[in-house]
């Protein structure tokens, strides 16, 4: 995964699942479209490549949260289309309320003395 | 998620595997061409498109695996590829795949078959309910260690003793059918009340005997086993009630027992077992209840719940002075009983087998190792291409499962059979002969035992190929001494072990070999060759003992008038057929016996030609012949020895009578040599024989024993129709040369023997093919080491010196380990042996000198093809 600053390897698959759960939630995407999103999303800032997205869209379809099918694109290709389930939607809901915290823990850490 | 859910979705992971790897390609292609051609609308012509969307989607390969990692359903779809891919490795290399498998069946089939042995004599329970809380109970004393009953006894202890919810007895009493057809004796025994009840059992039909039947006057009922309801009635429905003739009187069937009625068996007199008997009949209590001189009842009792053995023998010998002095009680579970005496032997066996399958797991284990490192470039290309440490141990640890898995299958395919082999070479009268099969069990023990056996020898190779040290192995395309060095010294462990083993079991055999011969040598006491024996039952009703007598004599005159025959006797019992524990207690003129002891001996009947019909040598005095009267008596050398010593015995004069009138002496005529009661007893009980006038003890039932140089049938011929000359409906039962009783009474040992010494036999071909393997392995190691050597100027001879010098220190050092190893283990073997010593110098020192003669020729063939290295070809090796 490219960023403009180096991360920690283990904040980032985190920080990818919510990200892409952020993207699907608001409707079924295919997996380049949640590339696409997550760019727009964060201005840029994370263009993930297939080798971490797609290792991680199977990863969450495995656990429950992505429910898969198969449909047609814009230009009437064949494509996988990944959206929310109903324990996806909960783990969002969890993992954005647990990103506040660290936000939240973060900031006054970095702000003490 | 909850478990369940996860199972249910990994299951249809699994099953969807194709279709998802599929789906994974396609979607990846999606992923690629939608990208193109978002590089072509930004501007990019056609070409640099597509290659600007390969490089942004990475390598195709790794998502894949990445993906497929993220599955989690990894390790059962990575095992079935290893496992794919381990049959493709295989079957490039049948050789060495046939070699190992059928070496591996060989071994786990033998383990099976011993197994299935084990399985239905020691590990079945026994065929009656509650089958733990039946004993067996038996007198005991410093002379006897188990001895039968007076029936009398065994009422005083049914009436008083507390720890029994149930009690009875049994002894031999075989009936004869007379009527239709030929005149046939039946196995049978006089049984007192609720005798199957103690057992458990039921009668199929009709009921069994209570103690009114126990009253004399009442015996005239039978119970017939199922078998002979059908063989010999037809299955009549209506057989309750009916009256048949057996012994000349007439029985009336009370019950009929359900298929598969197994007798618990009993220790004398011709041991009958399990599904062998034909009939029960009720035993009466006859005669004087303080007359407790003959005992011959077997007792079993059902324990109540919850007393234990020892807790009933205690009470038990509280109660037995009052009626019985100097005896006590001995209670034996009766699973003990039955199979005690074979379960040295089988535990022998199966330790014998486990050892057979250790060299053959140690074989595959060499095997495979010598692979491994020959495939060393293609495993280093595998942990190149991203195979993790654990990923090389697991594929490797398929391929041995799949031989392992190859070999087990092979082995049950032959356990049927080869068990059906080892009952049919079992010897006569083991235990529970016929509860074994190849059932489940024995598929679960042959399944986890290859199981087991692909991980132990599949472990090494497999830690050694993934202990890589990659540069090493993908440089040199075939030497690097020192990643093979380890393997070489793990493979020498191997073989040293293996030859260890093999010595071992060697060692067993050959102490077996010994004791078996040693008892063939043995002087059984009589002369078995061209003698035959037969038992005649004379009923009670038609034949009081004078009408015996006079039986017995007319057949006796007619036998030995006959052409073909030297000798005919009768006697009460032949030798080595068991015995009815009769002892008589005796005074002898003028000797006084030791305090507290009395004179007491076995006692049996003969007629005069009864020793040199069986070959038993004279030793002092003469035989008794017809003139001598009833008042005459033989003894036998261990009793002549014992009471007598340093004297001659003929002459004295002894009685069993406590006032004797004159005609209650007997005197000692002469002394014939001693017969033990088994080949592998110590040494033979004191012994008198009393001509058969003198009928102390009924003489209705004898053993007739005929030499003749003649074919056995005819000589059985001779005896038929003497008998039938007589009278026509009496049946001669049990005919047998007395040469196949003989051999009977060795069987056992001889049934080990063969065993041992063909496990012996297959761990000596292993350890010779480890030895063999190891060694040419080495050589093609070091063919630059000796064309170096030859091109320095040594003689072939000294290379060839020089690889048997490698092979004869394996050799010896897996002797020692052998050597010391069964020193260790010698004592298991005590009991099975016979006059030799489980420590045995001389087997020992063979068993060394074989296995190292044996280890230098499969030493060889490889010395000779290191001679045999062009030496200007190996310099120019790379």
């Amino acid at each position: 995964m490219k960023a403009d600053a180096p991360q920690n390897q283990n904040l980032l698959q985190g920080t990818l699942d919510l990200l892409i759960l952020k993207a699907v939630a608001p409707g079924e995407r295919h997996g380049l479209g949640i590339s696409r999103r997550i760019e727009q999303i964060t201005n840029g800032t994370f263009q993930v490549k297939p080798g971490s997205l797609f290792p991680a869209l199977h990863r969450m379809e495995e656990a429950g949260w992505l429910a898969a099918s198969w449909g047609e694109s814009e230009n009437n290709r064949k494509a996988k289309y990944y959206r929310l389930t109903k324990a996806g939607r909960r783990q969002f809901e969890s993992e954005v309320e647990n990103w506040g915290r660290i936000t939240l823990a973060m900031a006054s850490a970095l702000a003490a003395e | 998620m909850r478990s369940w859910d996860v199972i249910r979705m990994r299951w249809r992971t699994l099953r969807r595997r194709p279709r998802v790897e599929d789906e994974l390609e396609r979607e990846l292609r999606f992923h690629l061409e939608q990208q193109a051609e978002e590089n072509r609308t930004r501007g990019l012509p056609p070409a640099e498109a597509r290659r600007a969307a390969l490089r942004r989607l990475g390598g195709v390969a790794q998502i894949q695996e990445d993906c497929r990692d993220m599955r989690r359903t990894n390790f059962i779809e990575n095992l079935w590829r290893d496992l794919r891919y381990a049959l493709r490795m295989l079957k490039k290399s049948p050789g060495f795949t046939v070699v190992i498998v059928l070496t591996l069946a060989l071994a786990i089939g033998a383990n099976s078959a011993i197994f299935s042995v084990i399985d239905g004599v020691l590990l079945r329970p026994l065929p009656y309910p509650e089958a733990n809380r039946i004993v067996r109970i038996f007198f005991h004393s410093a002379d006897y260690a188990k001895f039968p009953l007076n029936p009398f006894d065994f009422r005083d202890f049914r009436a008083r003793s507390r720890s029994f919810e149930s009690m009875a007895a049994f002894t031999r009493g075989d009936l004869q059918l007379s009527g239709s057809g030929r005149p046939e004796q039946f196995t049978g025994f006089r049984v007192t009340a609720g005798f199957f009840h103690v057992l458990g059992l039921h009668p199929a039909m009709g009921r069994e005997f209570n103690r009114k039947d126990e009253i004399p006057g009442n015996e005239l009922s039978v119970i017939l086993s199922d078998r002979l309801w059908r063989d010999r009635f037809a299955a009549d429905p209506n057989i309750i009630g009916r009256k048949i003739t057996l012994d000349s009187q007439p029985f009336t069937v009370v019950g009929v027992m359900p298929p598969g009625t197994e007798h618990p068996g009993n220790q004398y007199h011709g041991v009958a077992y399990g599904q062998t008997v034909d009939l029960w009949w009720p035993f009466a209590f006859r005669g004087n209840p303080n007359q407790r001189g003959s005992h011959f009842m077997e007792v079993i009792g059902r324990l109540k719940p919850g007393v234990a053995p020892g807790q009933a023998q205690a009470e038990m010998n509280a109660i037995v002075p009052d009626f019985a002095r100097g005896w006590h009680v001995l209670v034996i579970p009766l699973y003990r009983e039955i199979v005690g005496p074979s379960q040295r032997l089988l535990l022998v066996l199966l330790g014998a087998v486990a050892l057979v399958l250790l060299i053959a797991c140690a074989n595959a284990a060499n095997l495979l190792l010598a692979r491994a490192t020959a495939r060393r470039s293609e495993i280093a290309v595998r942990a190149a291409l991203g195979a993790g440490r654990r990923r090389l141990i697991a594929q490797m640890l398929a391929e041995s499962l799949l031989i392992a898995l190859l070999g087990g299958a092979l082995a049950l395919a032959m356990a049927a059979g080869a068990v059906r082999v080892l009952v049919a070479l079992l010897p006569a009268g083991f235990p529970r002969a016929d509860s074994i099969h190849t059932n489940a069990e024995v598929f679960v023990f042959t399944f986890l035992i290859t199981l087991g056996a692909g991980i132990l020898f599949g472990l090494a190779p497999a830690l050694q190929a993934a202990r890589a040290d990659l540069h090493d192995r993908l440089r040199d395309g075939g030497r690097g001494a020192t990643s093979g060095g380890r393997s070489l010294r793990l493979r020498n462990v191997l073989v040293v072990g293996e030859i260890g083993l093999a010595s071992v079991l060697l060692i067993g055999a050959g102490l077996l070999l010994r004791s078996f011969v040693n008892l063939l040598h043995a002087d059984p006491g009589f002369r078995p060759e061209h003698v035959l024996t037969a038992q005649i039952s004379l009923p009670d009703a038609t034949y009081k003992p004078p009408d015996a007598m006079r039986f017995y004599d007319r057949l006796l005159v007619s036998l030995n008038s006959a052409a073909d025959i030297q000798a005919a006797g009768v006697g009460s019992d032949v030798p080595w057929t068991g015995y009815d524990e009769n002892i008589g207690g005796f005074t002898i003129e003028g000797k006084k016996p030791p305090t507290g002891e009395d004179f007491h001996a076995r006692y049996h009947l003969a007629s005069p030609n009864y020793f040199r019909a069986l070959g038993i040598p004279l030793v002092g005095g003469r035989f008794f012949t017809t003139a001598d009267g009833a008042q005459a008596l033989m003894i036998n050398q261990a009793m002549a020895r014992s009471y007598w010593p340093g004297k001659d015995a003929v002459g004295s004069r002894i009685t069993f009578e406590d006032h004797p009138k004159e005609k209650d002496w007997m005197t000692v005529v002469g002394i014939v040599g001693d017969v033990k009661d088994r080949p592998t007893s110590a040494m033979a009980e004191m012994a008198m024989w009393w001509p058969i006038e003198q009928a102390f003890f009924p003489v209705q039932q004898m053993s007739v024993a005929v030499r003749g140089a003649a074919d056995p049938a005819l000589l059985a011929n001779d005896i038929r129709r003497a008998v039938a000359q007589l009278d026509p409906t009496l049946a001669v039962a049990d005919i047998r040369p007395m040469e196949d009783i003989a051999d009977a009474n060795v069987s056992t040992p001889r049934f080990s023997l063969f065993l041992v010494a063909l496990f012996a036999g297959l761990a000596l071909t292993l350890a010779a093919i480890g030895i063999y393997g190891v060694i040419a392995y080495s050589v093609g190691q070091r063919t630059q080491e000796f064309g170096l050597r030859m091109a320095l100027g040594a003689d072939p001879a000294d290379v060839m010196a020089l690889v048997l010098r490698q092979g004869v220190r394996l050799a010896l050092a897996g002797v020692g380990v052998g050597l010391i190893a069964a020193l260790a283990l010698g004592r298991v073997l005590r009991s099975l042996l016979y006059g030799v010593g489980a420590a045995d110098p001389v087997t020992f020192a063979c068993v060394a000198a074989a296995a190292i003669a044996i280890a230098v020729l499969a030493c060889y063939l490889p010395a000779r093809r290191a001679t045999g290295v062009d030496p200007a070809h190996a310099l120019r090796a790379e």
